[in-house]
């Protein structure tokens, strides 16, 4: 023994700094690119991306950023929806007062609000836009088709977050959108009325009741509102995010398309060629996940490590999307109106903006317009990469047969027929208006909406036809049916007033 | 294809395993990094305010007491709903506090003292701490006389031990 | 790779920038920081030191109280004196109520929570109460003084002048007046008499008085000989009732002796008690000016929307049947103020004033029971001070219940079930307890003070309500030649009265009908038909009561 135990107990207390950092990396500082790709590798939090990226990533017009600034919206949502519960009490009046104490007392309590309403919208627009994004570059297409239908479950989590935490300051605006949300999850009793079986099957009922905690709005549905808010709907959206992002890992990064490697420009850094055309050589791991591992039997791909470089791409949407979201902070505070008032309903009561094209459809049939329709868009939606099959054009924006001019053509048949349907049913009314004795069930699937629909479907059926090819009606489909949710939003947000009626502004509502 | 690598980077790489370290001196990287660092610093520093309330709800901590006609000389009276003990005899009429000074639990009337139940502190009927872990004596309270054998006592005022108010 | 690099290096740096605004405007730029530390540079060096900038409250959990006001009103906070005189950092006048136990919104409304200008002052969208405006603060008693007894505002008036001939301001404050030593004559400090009402007074107080005015040390030139004299009898009970009414809010007494003196609670309710012909006023004080129409209204302010209203109602709130009444602009100004002191009355019952527990628990009526006042202030606005009747313009005229013809066979049955009941589908409310309010002998009152403004004595009921028994198919023909016009086909009314109201058929009883028709009703346009006249032909007895029979047909079989 050259040392006795004290020597060493002296020694390892003098090294116990290093220790303690060797302990914690293993790799050491991050210097080499292969340092840096163990460090990914080794991280929990990094390992999630690829070591190495594709310069096709890289181009901004690749994902314009979408997704991370949607995970970066909700990470601020978390982040601050925290901070916000230290003073939030989910019972009503105490609820509402509680938010009247964070915007006026609770230190940067109005300025966090702010920022978790406005990273709210922040996400659900991200949400939208980088769906839109994935659908123009063909990006769902096989492996892909599951991560878009994860997709579509994230956008559903992320409305139904959005509109959980709309309830909860307790004031006119959010019992109102509520007592209409609450009555359009019981709008199929329109249906089950009709065909009087409400008695015996009466799932509207039964929705609303689960949702409502009880027959009316009140502290049971404020808990629960609450409980899905902060706890079940973060929680699942957690969890499919995870999967999310696993799954652009292991379905090979990003999509791009099979001459990319040729058309990225020349690389700043060094790249280097990750895998030549070796043989079966796998991952072992992900080969079982996926047979092949993606990435083998390619030609040299133009890859550079993800540490630092996809980093720097990352955290600078992450910090713009903070940006945005503080600035919008600084200049718009998130409204609190009266407190809630179950005699005196708000008028107009605006859901969110997200919701205001479905509402304009609710003000025709509330089935239709509130479950059925967008039912059917998000069925439409996820059975799309089932559907189109084909190949060309992956990764391209507008990729497939017809391209920007179809989709062009398409976008200006949607709008046009959009306008032209709430035209006519603003100018002329709608079935109850003409034939007062119309049977309900025909107001009830009659709905502007679902003409809208049909002629939509019709079109981009017809696009099959004519470009024979999927891609060219889902396209055609996509791009119709996001001018009319566009245009109804719009009409919904500026053009309706008190009574849900018309107004060209709305400076000319009439004072209540 | 392996051609294609930056004209502008340093001699090629041996290996792909073993690659150069890159270089130290990327100050646009460091700049943005570290401005980035700094606004997350700001936000938290922000956000950590947040807990600290303010202000807080606190109701009134002054209450006033009516002795009753046959509380003997330095018996305690307990007010219903207070943690304060309030005494009268001869030359005056005084307040102590029922609350532990150790850990906070409300001392009982034991014999000629009080005794808390938690951890055995025991006091005498002045307050001085006997036994147990108690720092403090138990405080007296500020007491002051409103009339007709009303007084008002105010929890949040101690007074020197011995302080009385006139009957 | 070099841009995404500058991306965050301009977006971090822009967030930074951004949140250093944020801190800036949290921590320098608040209203109440602003105030605090020029009332903290405004203060003694001493009490500088002690005065921390901070956010400040009064909590009264009992009242749902935490009121932020005293953040900028630092001033009125408990243990700071203020500035005198400066609007924002002065002290809290002297009231009856400690601010500290009770909270500012209580009386003063606006938003307490709040701890920016606009929003605790409540000007601003989404809050529904916005402060009272300064000159209208005293409405605020309303709150918690939902029954403040109130005297006859003539009562008043003479009580008022009684105590300034009596000199007795020479000495006592009352009501911020007198109490001064005036030179030359005298004066000693007397107890101020503004809340003498509350606070309850000596019966006895005028012997002792009088007493100290003959004693000798009133020789000595003092005041008890310049100022206090014998007072008779009658007066000394006009100044008991209005130092009764002293209770510490003169305007709120004289706005609601007002309102009284009106007649405005023939048509409002006010707490359970008034007619049913105009909106209930119970909580108008509490509206919402978010929910009202400010199309034709100066200023977007629920007092001069009132007041607005008060000149023209129909011009505010079209269709409105409210008559103008033709006011004062201090008549306008006493009724805007005492709407806003209707306000509302939610406060625990511990916290309930004596008034409202007298009222609310006891039945004390917070106003006098006698005919007369309750004459002016439920019937008068329609049938006239003096029972003349009242024409409103664009409105059909109100009868005169004072009529002599009327009284004269109307029988006090008669009157009181008509009063009790009302006339159902006619302005008429029915004032009995469940409806308006008002009880039996406070109708008796009525009825008694009726009879003295028409000088006739009540007729006495001695036949059987219902004796007639004549041919009603005659009647009918009858009818429809002779009442028909006036009355209308089915007895619906036009001009005159509808008779075929299922109230007026049970109450009337036969010989009223029948004496109507024969002996008419001088002064309106019902002729007597019993007697000749060129314009009718001269009704038999027994046609008369043809017609009655007929009329008869109309009520429903009992």
């Amino acid at each position: 023994m050259s040392s006795t135990g004290i020597q060493r107990f002296g020694e390892n207390l003098r090294t116990l700094p290093r220790t303690l950092r060797e302990a914690v990396s293993r790799t050491g500082a991050p210097t080499t690119d292969r340092a840096r790709s163990s460090f990914v590798f080794g991280n929990l939090f990094l390992h999630l991306h690829s070591v190495r990226v594709h310069l096709w990533t890289f181009r901004w017009s690749t994902t314009w950023g979408l997704g991370i600034a949607a995970l970066s919206a909700f990470l601020v949502t978390l982040v601050t929806g925290i901070l916000l519960m230290f003073y939030y009490k989910p019972y009503p009046d105490a609820a509402y007062w509680s938010v009247k104490d964070i915007h006026f007392v609770v230190p940067t309590g109005k300025f966090i609000r702010n920022i978790h309403r406005w990273a709210a919208q922040v996400m659900v627009f991200a949400v939208f836009a980088h769906m839109a994004r994935v659908f123009y570059t063909a990006s769902y297409r096989k492996p892909r088709e599951f991560n878009w239908v994860v997709g579509m479950g994230l956008l559903v989590l992320t409305l139904g977050l959005s509109f959980t935490g709309y309830l909860l300051p307790w004031d006119q605006l959010a019992y109102w959108a509520i007592t209409i949300g609450a009555n359009i999850a019981q709008s199929p009793r329109e249906v089950t009325d009709a065909l009087g079986v409400t008695a015996t099957f009466d799932p509207g009922g039964l929705v609303r009741f689960i949702l409502l905690g009880s027959e009316e709005i009140g502290e049971e549905a404020l808990i629960r509102f609450y409980l899905l808010h902060v706890m079940l709907l973060p929680l699942l959206l957690g969890a499919l995010l995870g999967v999310h992002f696993w799954r652009i890992r292991k379905d090979g990064g990003l999509a791009r398309p099979a001459d990319a490697d040729r058309r990225v420009a020349e690389s700043p850094v060094p790249v280097q060629p990750t895998f030549t055309d070796a043989p079966r050589k796998t991952y072992q791991l992900a080969a079982l996940v996926r047979g092949t591992s993606p990435a083998v039997g390619r030609a040299p791909e133009k890859t550079v490590p993800a540490m630092p470089h996809l980093f720097y791409a990352e955290l600078a949407v992450f910090m713009l999307t903070i940006l945005v979201c503080v600035a919008l902070s600084l200049v718009s505070d998130a409204p609190l109106k009266e407190h809630a008032n179950p005699a005196v309903p708000e008028n107009p009561a605006k859901a969110p903006w997200y919701f205001l094209g479905l509402q304009e459809l609710v003000a025709y049939s509330a089935f239709m317009g509130g479950m059925g329709l967008p039912t059917l868009v998000v069925i439409g939606l996820t059975l799309i990469p089932l559907l189109d099959r084909e190949t060309d054009g992956t990764g391209e924006w507008f990729g497939g047969p017809g391209g920007l001019p179809l989709v062009l053509r398409s976008a200006a048949f949607g709008l046009v027929t959009v306008i032209a349907i709430e035209a006519f049913a603003i100018r002329f009314g709608w079935l109850r208006e003409w034939f007062p004795d119309v049977p309900q069930l025909v107001v009830t699937f009659v709905n502007p909406g679902t003409l809208l629909a049909l002629a939509y479907a019709a079109y981009s059926l017809l696009c099959v036809k004519r470009y024979d090819s999927t891609r060219a009606g889902a396209l055609a489909l996509f791009t119709c049916f996001l001018c009319g949710f566009v245009v109804l939003t719009i009409v919904g947000v500026h053009f309706r007033g008190p009574n849900w009626s018309f107004y060209w502004s709305p400076a000319d509502w009439p004072a209540h | 294809m392996s051609t294609m690598t930056s004209a502008r980077s340093a001699p090629p790489p041996s290996s792909r395993l073993e690659p150069p370290p890159v270089a130290r001196r990327d100050f646009l990287g460091l700049a943005a990094l570290w401005s980035a660092m700094a606004a997350l610093a700001v936000a938290a520093v922000g956000a950590l305010r947040l807990p600290r309330a303010a202000v807080v709800p606190v109701p009134s901590r002054k209450f006033r007491v009516t002795l009753p006609e046959t509380l003997a000389p330095g018996e305690p009276f307990l007010p219903a709903g207070r943690s304060v003990a309030v005494f009268r005899d001869g030359t005056g009429v005084w307040a102590m506090s029922t609350v532990c000074t150790h850990l906070g639990c409300i001392v009982k009337q034991e014999g000629e003292g009080f005794a808390c139940p938690c951890h055995g502190s025991l006091f005498k009927m002045d307050g001085a701490v006997t036994k147990g872990p108690a720092p403090k004596a138990l405080p007296w309270l500020a007491v002051s006389r409103v009339g007709g054998g009303v007084y008002l006592v105010d929890e949040a005022e101690s007074v020197a031990p011995g302080t009385k108010a006139a009957t | 790779m070099r841009a995404n690099k500058i991306l965050l290096l301009v977006a971090s740096l822009g967030t930074l920038a951004l949140l250093l605004v944020a801190v800036w405007r949290e921590n320098v730029d608040r209203d109440w920081r602003r105030i605090q530390r020029d009332y903290r540079s405004r203060l003694e060096r001493e009490a500088a030191a002690g005065f921390a900038v901070q956010l400040r409250q009064l909590y009264v959990p009992d009242l749902g109280a935490t009121d932020r006001c005293i953040s900028c009103h630092v001033g009125m906070a408990p243990g700071e004196h203020g500035i005198a005189g400066d609007p924002v950092l002065g002290p809290h006048p002297d009231v009856a109520h400690d601010p500290a136990d009770f909270g500012c919104v209580v009386c003063h409304d606006g938003q307490g929570r709040a701890t920016e200008t606009a929003d605790a002052h409540g000007s601003v969208m989404h809050w529904p109460h916005p402060m009272l405006p300064a000159r209208h603060a005293w409405a605020g008693c309303g709150s918690c003084h939902t029954h403040v007894a109130v005297p006859r505002r003539v009562e008043l008036a003479q009580g008022l002048a009684l105590v300034e001939r009596n000199d007795c301001l020479a000495c006592h404050v009352l009501d911020g007046r007198g109490g001064t030593l005036r030179p030359g004559s005298a004066g000693v400090a007397a107890p101020d008499l503004s809340r003498v009402g509350a606070r309850g007074f000596d019966r006895g107080w005028y012997d002792a008085h009088l007493a100290r005015h003959e004693t000798a040390e009133a020789e000595t030139n003092g005041p008890w000989r310049t100022s206090f004299g014998p007072i008779a009898a009658e007066d000394r009970a006009l100044i008991e009732a209005y130092l009764g009414s002293r209770v510490g809010a003169p305007e709120l007494v004289t706005a609601k002796a007002t309102f009284h003196e009106l007649g405005c609670r023939g048509c409002h309710k006010v707490a359970g008690v008034g007619g049913d012909d105009g909106p209930d006023l119970t909580h108008v004080g509490d509206k919402d000016p978010g929910q009202m129409d400010f199309h034709r209204v100066p200023e977007r302010t629920l007092a001069s929307w009132l007041a607005a209203h008060f000149r023209d109602p129909a011009a505010i709130v079209p269709g409105s049947r409210m008559p103008e009444m033709g006011l004062d602009e201090r008549q306008i100004e006493l009724l805007t103020f005492y709407m806003l002191s209707l306000r509302r009355s939610d406060q625990p019952e511990a916290y309930w004033p004596k008034d409202r527990i007298r009222a609310e628990r006891f039945g004390e009526r917070e106003f006098a029971t006698d005919g007369a006042t309750l004459w002016g202030t439920f019937c008068a606005a329609c049938h006239g001070p003096s029972g003349e009747g009242m024409r409103y313009p664009g409105a059909a005229a109100f009868p005169a219940a004072a009529n002599p013809d009327f009284l004269a066979i109307a029988s006090d049955r008669f009157l009181r079930e008509t009063i009790v009941h009302g006339r159902p589908g006619r302005r008429m409310p029915a004032w009995g307890e469940s409806e308006g309010g008002l009880r039996r002998a406070e109708i008796d009152a009525v009825i008694a003070h009726l009879r003295s403004l028409g000088g006739v004595p009540a007729p006495r009921e001695t036949e059987p309500l219902r004796w007639v028994d004549g041919d009603a198919a005659a009647g009918a023909g009858l009818y429809a030649q002779a009442c028909a016009s006036c009355h209308g086909e089915r007895g619906e009314g036009k001009e005159g009265p509808a008779l075929a109201n299922p109230r007026f058929l049970a109450a009337a009883s036969a010989a009223y009908l029948v004496e109507s028709i024969r002996r008419g009703r001088r002064g309106t346009s019902m002729p007597a038909f019993g007697a000749a006249s060129p314009t009718h032909r001269v009704l038999a007895d027994d046609e008369i009561v043809s017609i009655v029979s007929f009329m008869r047909t109309w009520e429903e079989p009992r």
